[in-house]
């Protein structure tokens, strides 16, 4: 299926180092501002599916999920501590004006 | 000559340790030799998701069963050690092959505690330690059969939970006022007892069990309190005991399991121990400890991995672990056996609070119910060692990142 930019949020509603989750077209996406850099993830933690943008917390550009303490790299998805095993999918993000729009 | 390095248990503490070697440079054979005939698993999902029916086993795997083989790690499964030589230098499998080794890590883990009660060898009575304990355990499992779980520490806990959401009728009985009581003590095991009332388990405390009743299967449960509990199953949560048999004669210092050091080495020199089975000096809390939970086992799994390989890493991790129950996401962190006061963030009554268990003014655990943020912000207090604004700390305005400590 062809993907395509949606509009999903004011980037000023972003705070630098928080994480909000905003629907885009049916999917839980959250995002993350890395000192002016916007990621995107799913929401749900792939280790017991717990909201990354409620149970989260950003160290740079590592999320860590604190129902369990699994660690993502959020430019990548990529596992950084267990007990996840299974990268978060990440999705390409691109500013436009003032929102954020996601790639899905 | 190249170092032969032997785990002694093929469980997550020793797949750990035995990844770490390679990751960190091994220079010779790993060879991790376990009971167990499945590849090396993580027990969490066993008492919740797995014994629910709700992931697969190939979820629980540390590596895929592959792993091992292609990065020079060489397994043997279903394979008991029954003794251990640590001045000849070899472990003694069961049918008396000889593995020689140069460094040693033990990583046996625990076996449940049995029950002398009589009856206590009828059909239908579950223990849960390992993944073919928890598949026996899902067969019996069938809406509306009547289990009584025996034990209200974590696993007995989690199963009444996991029970419970499968629709069985769960009476649970524990010896303590509370469950968790050990651990948490009265006023924040009440809140446990509580919410399992609210998902429906009958709960019977300060009663023990006198005999298990049936023919060839158990068919009730008869309390040293006069009570008698009718029910189709029993799972018996009543904690573990270290697996230590393959040491005795060793030498090998054994104390409420393995006794090492910071470093994870035992009495003998290049003999480690790690995980459950691993009592422990830990610097911050100078004072030896014995874990049984996941985190544990793997931090003193590498760690002890590092120590193998000559690294001199001191082992100092702030224990935590996390217990899910229903939709509640208990989680705890540092070490109490004891506490002058309990200072609680939120409502003991809520859905959510944080206690900290605190003496001389530090925090020397924390137990948050959903609340795991707060429970990782904690965690830098109680390795500080520092006495905290207890005021602050009560504050739910003040973050716990910025909560003034003495000096």
């Amino acid at each position: 299926m062809a993907t395509e930019f949606v509009t999903a949020i004011k980037t000023n509603d972003i705070p630098a180092g928080g994480i909000t989750a905003v629907d885009v077209r049916g999917t839980r996406v959250a995002v993350t501002n890395v000192g002016g850099t916007y990621y995107a993830f799913d929401d749900a933690c792939t280790h017991e599916q717990c909201s990354l943008a409620e149970e989260g917390e950003m160290s740079g550009t590592t999320l860590t999920c604190m129902c369990h303490g699994s660690e993502f790299d959020v430019r990548t998805g990529k596992v950084l501590a267990p007990p996840a095993t299974v990268p978060v999918k990440v999705y390409p993000v691109r500013v436009e004006g003032d929102a954020l729009q996601i790639e899905v | 000559m190249a170092t032969r390095y032997v785990i002694v248990g093929a469980s997550l503490s020793g797949a750990t340790a035995a990844i770490t070697l390679r990751e960190e440079g091994a220079d010779g054979t790993v060879t991790l030799i376990g009971a167990e005939h499945e590849s090396p698993y993580e027990r969490p999902p066993l008492s919740k998701a797995y014994l629910r029916g709700e992931v697969p086993f190939d979820k629980a795997l540390v590596r895929p069963a592959a792993f091992y083989a292609e990065h020079g790690i060489e397994t043997m499964l279903g394979t008991r050690v029954t003794r251990i030589d640590p001045s000849a230098r070899f472990v003694e499998l069961e049918d008396h092959r000889r593995v020689p080794f140069d460094t040693l890590l033990i990583a046996t883990g625990g076996r449940n505690r049995r029950v002398s009660i009589p009856g206590g060898d009828l059909e239908g009575i579950y223990g849960l330690r390992t993944v073919r304990d928890a598949d026996r355990m899902r067969e019996e499992m069938v809406a509306g059969r009547r289990v009584v779980v025996v034990g209200m520490g974590f696993i007995g806990s989690e199963v009444a939970a996991s029970l419970r959401q499968k629709g069985l009728n769960v009476v649970a009985i524990d010896p303590s006022k509370t469950p968790l009581f050990r651990v948490l003590g009265e006023a924040v095991g009440q809140t446990i007892a509580d919410l399992h009332r609210a998902h429906g388990v009958r709960t019977i405390f300060e009663d023990t069990v006198a005999a298990f009743e049936g023919t060839r299967r158990v068919n009730a449960v008869v309390t040293k309190g006069g009570l008698r509990l009718e029910c189709d199953l029993v799972v018996v949560g009543i904690g573990i005991e270290p697996a230590v048999d393959m040491l005795d004669g060793s030498g090998i210092v054994v104390d409420n399991g393995v006794v090492v050091d910071e470093y994870c080495e035992t009495n003998v020199t290049g003999v480690y121990a790690a995980g459950d089975v691993a009592n422990h000096y830990h610097p911050i809390f100078d004072r030896r400890i014995r874990v049984e939970h996941w985190q544990n086992a793997i931090k003193q799994g590498a760690a002890a991995a590092r120590n193998m390989l000559g690294k001199r890493v001191v082992y100092d991790e702030i224990h935590w672990f996390w217990s899910d129950q229903y939709d509640a996401n208990l989680q705890y962190a540092g070490f109490h056996t004891k506490w002058e006061e309990l200072v609680v963030r939120g409502r003991l009554d809520s859905a959510s609070y944080l206690a900290c268990y605190v003496n001389d003014g530090r925090i020397d655990a924390a137990v948050g119910l959903n609340r795991a943020k707060d429970v990782r912000r904690v965690m830098p207090l109680i390795k500080s060692r520092r006495a905290v604004d207890l005021e602050q700390l009560r504050d739910e305005g003040v973050d716990l990142r910025s909560l003034h400590t003495s000096p």
